[in-house]
């Protein structure tokens, strides 16, 4: 299998870009002390001689210099490198958090219902069902508020953490469904398998079974799914900061800067500042989704394409 | 007036469908341009000039614009529909650019320049801008002849009194309520003691107060000298209201008009038609001047919106204007860059002075000392930048703007015009000295797309300092409610307020009096000193113009200096556009906007 995925070129440098990614994500402190700066000074006020008095920076192409790679950004001046690398850690965080959660879930509910069947079945089904009819996008924007305000003292400044917490519980709870279906459907498959009755016949615990012999052979769903649902949560958080309802302000990440970059400040003054969450947003996006399809052929080439 | 306050800005953000632009170049900032200096001196001029007009200065017909032609349709593009049209409960700068064209007040203020920059205060419906022959105290003002409502029937001093008197009525909550008060020798809502159900329920003012002795005659009596009376006249919130065709709520909808345009029709959020009215005569009227044939508006056009069609300049745009929209900031850079653009435009100040409020009634925010700490270190330029820059925004020395007589250019407390980014380190020691580094700083910041943009930098600014900021967000619909409860969350938070007339008498008392403390009063930061309340009283009585407005602007600089309850931050300046074949297009600075009374179509 991993012979096979070595061989799948699209599959390699998708997995070494996502690898890059996520070291970038990692790292990105220690990019920003290297290079000197941090996603949270005011260079607006701090380099006043490098923006008009709208803050919009002076030199073409919104102020891309040696000193500061990717420009500046229009308005309070934040720095568009260091805000991006923090960007993307902040997001993939939050999406790495989200899938965890999802996995998880999706494994204990979907293996339970498949595996017990009969009235539990029924009422994980029925409960799945109801939470997909669930219009999700407005739920998110509706609940964000909301859940935010259960958390915070009304002289205190909402501290991001709990915007953070709030985003992955929203996501989590409206998320791992299509996943527990998937598995409840491989494990009922799985559950009339001959080694399934053998195990059973010998006196093995349900526990064990499930451990055993079927969480093993639901592996490949699973890795194929996660993979797709990763990119999935990326653009739905960045979809809900973008929507001004995720992370705010100064705090930095990949959404928030798509709605910086569609004010009329930035459409008519310094269209480039959207080049850089655009670009690396989409080559993140469709690397992993190449990466999930090279993922799915490897473990099952016989399946067509 | 509050800037926003009732009807707050509806901060809707346009989530414009996110294309992903793949590659962009783009052009680098503007740099700073010439504007400033000239707005200065012509507000500068405006301040000292204007003076009480005779008779002769109160005799129609309008001086007639150069180049003027009568005819043709024009369009208006404005934000927020009107939400009154009754004169009493009108206070809000576009109602109030609006009733220059329908109602007629007893005084109005009259160019006497073609620039909008100097003006006098005249009669209008009155023979002359007011006779006093006692210090203020007894004011004296004659009806012209042929002066009559769009229906046909003469205006007389019983028309007047009805004006007067319905201001005491209930229903009348929203208008200016100077006058009022003065009648009754009252503050605060007092004053509606005097005429509780107004003139409705068969009572009526006694003539100790308000005569009118015969049909052309009315007489204002006040207890105590009001020498600012022709300015408050002029107010769109004292326009007459006919007596015989009194609705009372139901004039808010369809009200009698006197001024050159009656409404044709008005669909409330979507569309209101002018058209001449035929009864208005020009000969009575010294300051407005009826060329087009018609006014075509149409509201929920956002600053963006008014701002395109009004670039692109195609079809029924091309003789299109608003009377409140200004340019938005995002395409403002670009407007000025490009002279033909530019020359359709007109700038100027707007009376809105903007301040950051310390509230004084939190314990940790009695020592002067952090006070300071928070004026030295607040940072200005966050807010400049986030409305458009130094053409929408002008960085504030005092509390009075230079469209108030009075205003000090060199006066700048704590060096925000050297540098307008805030003084960290000074402010630092400050706090050092008082004990206080690190102290808690609860920021309420309006949730608009500048209120976040603004608080933040603000924010980071202040923490320079050593303050612990914690900002809290505000809806922008309650946002002035929630501020000036007396008992809320925020330590300090940012509100603008704009003089009444140029001066500074309708400033510093509403805003600074700490009598008038109270749940949804202006004196937001809840300021109360010894000091400035009773020198607002003492220059409350001061007839002199000149005199008063030097002892204003000694008090604004006491505020500044030693009581500290406020920093301000930029006077407001706006950027409007016009169609190209819109004539006659000047940027009047009493009215704070257009002159709608001259405009022509080419």
């Amino acid at each position: 299998m991993w012979i096979r995925f070595k061989r799948d070129r699209t599959g390699v440098i998708s997995a070494f870009i996502v690898l890059i990614f996520f070291a970038i994500a990692a790292a990105a402190p220690l990019i920003a002390k290297a290079y000197g700066k941090n996603p949270y000074t005011v260079y607006a006020d701090e380099r006043p001689e490098l923006f008009d008095s709208a803050g919009v920076p002076i030199q073409p192409n919104g102020g891309i210099s040696g000193e500061f790679w990717f420009g500046l950004e229009p308005g309070n001046g934040y720095d568009v490198f260091t805000k991006l690398i923090y960007g993307i850690r902040t997001s993939l965080m939050i999406s790495i958090a989200v899938t965890l959660a999802v996995v998880i879930t999706g494994i204990l509910l979907g293996v339970t219902a498949g595996y017990v069947g009969g009235k539990t079945d029924y009422s994980i089904g029925r409960v799945i069902d109801f939470l997909l009819a669930f219009p999700s996008q407005l739920f998110f924007i509706a609940s964000m508020p909301v859940v935010v305000s259960l958390f915070v003292s009304p002289t205190d400044e909402t501290p991001t953490y709990v915007r953070v917490v709030a985003l992955i519980v929203v996501q989590w709870v409206l998320g791992w469904m299509s996943l527990a279906r998937i598995l409840r459907g491989t494990t009922l498959a799985l559950r009339e398998r001959e080694f399934i009755e053998a195990a059973k016949v010998s006196g093995a615990s349900p526990w064990r079974i499930i451990r055993r012999e079927i969480l093993p052979n639901v592996v490949t769903p699973l890795l194929v799914q996660s993979t797709y649902l990763l990119p999935n949560f990326v653009t739905i958080e960045a979809g809900l900061s973008f929507l001004g309802v995720g992370i705010v302000e100064p705090t930095p990440d990949w959404g928030q800067m798509f709605s910086k970059a569609s004010t009329e400040l930035v459409l008519q003054n310094d269209i480039t500042y959207m080049f850089f969450p655009g670009v690396s947003m989409i080559i993140f996006v469709v690397a992993f989704n190449l990466l999930g399809d090279s993922v799915r052929d490897a473990f099952d080439p016989k399946s067509a394409r | 007036m509050s800037r926003g306050g009732r009807h707050a800005y509806a901060a809707l953000s346009v989530f414009a469908a996110g294309a992903l632009v793949l590659t962009g170049c783009s052009k680098g900032g503007s740099d700073a341009s010439d504007n400033n200096k000239k707005d200065q001196e012509n507000a500068k001029r405006q301040q000292s000039s204007i003076k009480f007009g005779d008779a002769a200065d109160s005799t129609g017909p309008a001086t007639a614009v150069a180049g003027a032609k009568s005819g043709g349709t024009m369009e208006v593009l404005q934000r927020d529909s009107f939400a009154h049209l009754d004169p009493g409960q009108i206070y809000v700068s576009d109602e109030m650019a609006l009733s220059q064209l329908i109602h007629r007040g007893l005084t109005g203020y009259k160019a006497t320049s073609t620039d909008g920059k100097q003006h006098e205060v005249v009669g209008d419906l009155a023979t002359d801008s007011g006779t006093t022959t006692d210090g203020g105290k007894t004011w004296k003002y004659t009806l012209k002849d042929g002066i009559k409502f769009d229906n046909g029937t003469p205006i007389t001093s019983k028309d007047v009194r009805q004006t007067f008197e319905r201001l005491f009525a209930p229903f009348i909550n929203q208008g200016p309520t100077y006058i009022q008060q003065w009648l009754a020798d009252a503050s605060g809502a007092d004053y509606r003691k005097l005429l509780p159900d107004g003139p409705y329920k068969g009572k009526h003012l006694a003539s100790n107060v308000l005569e009118t002795p015969d049909d052309k005659t009315v007489v204002f009596k006040f207890k105590s000298p009001h020498p600012d009376l022709p300015y408050a006249l002029a107010m769109a919130g004292y326009s007459v209201v006919s007596q015989k065709g009194d609705t009372k709520e139901k004039y808010d909808k369809s009200p009698v008009t006197t001024g050159p345009y009656k409404i044709q029709s008005f669909k409330s959020g979507k569309s209101m038609v002018l058209v001449k009215n035929t009864n208005w005569d020009p000969k009575s009227d010294p300051i407005r001047s009826q060329y087009v044939d018609q006014w075509d508006f149409t509201f929920n056009q956002q600053f963006e919106q008014s701002t395109k069609a009004l670039l692109a300049d195609s079809g029924a745009d091309q003789t299109g204007i608003s009377l409140s929209n200004q340019v938005d900031a995002g395409n403002l850079s670009n407007v000025l860059k490009d002279p033909k653009m530019k020359s359709r435009t007109i700038s100027g100040y707007q009376p809105y002075v903007g301040q950051m409020n310390i509230n004084m009634s939190k314990p940790e925010l009695k020592d002067i000392k952090v006070r300071e700490a928070i004026a030295y270190a607040l940072p200005v330029t966050p807010f400049v930048r986030a409305f458009g820059g130094t053409d929408a925004m002008e960085v504030a020395g005092g509390l009075l703007s230079p469209t108030v007589s009075g205003y000090d250019p060199n006066f700048d407390p704590f060096g925000k015009k050297k540098k307008p980014a805030g003084d960290p380190a000074k402010a630092k020691k400050l706090l050092e000295e008082a004990g206080k580094l690190n102290m808690k700083l609860t920021f309420g910041y309006i949730n608009t797309p500048e209120g976040q943009q603004y608080s933040t930098a603000m924010a980071a600014g202040l923490k320079k300092a050593g303050f612990d900021v914690q900002r809290q967000e505000i809806p922008a619909e309650t946002y002035y409610d929630q501020v000036s409860k007396l008992d809320n969350n925020y330590d300090i938070f940012h509100t603008a307020w704009g003089a009444d007339w140029p001066s500074a008498s309708t400033v510093l008392p509403p805003l600074y009096d700490g009598r008038l403390i109270a749940d949804g009063s202006q004196n937001y930061s809840q300021v109360n000193d010894e000091h400035v309340n009773s020198e607002i009283d003492r220059i409350n009585k001061i007839t002199d113009p000149v005199k008063s407005a030097a002892a204003w602007e000694k008090l604004d600089q006491y505020l500044l200096t030693k009581v500290v309850n406020v920093v301000p931050t930029a006077y407001y300046k706006q950027i409007q556009i016009a169609g190209s074949k819109v004539g006659g297009f000047v940027y009047d600075d009493v009215i704070g906007g257009v002159d709608p009374r001259r405009l022509f179509i080419k």
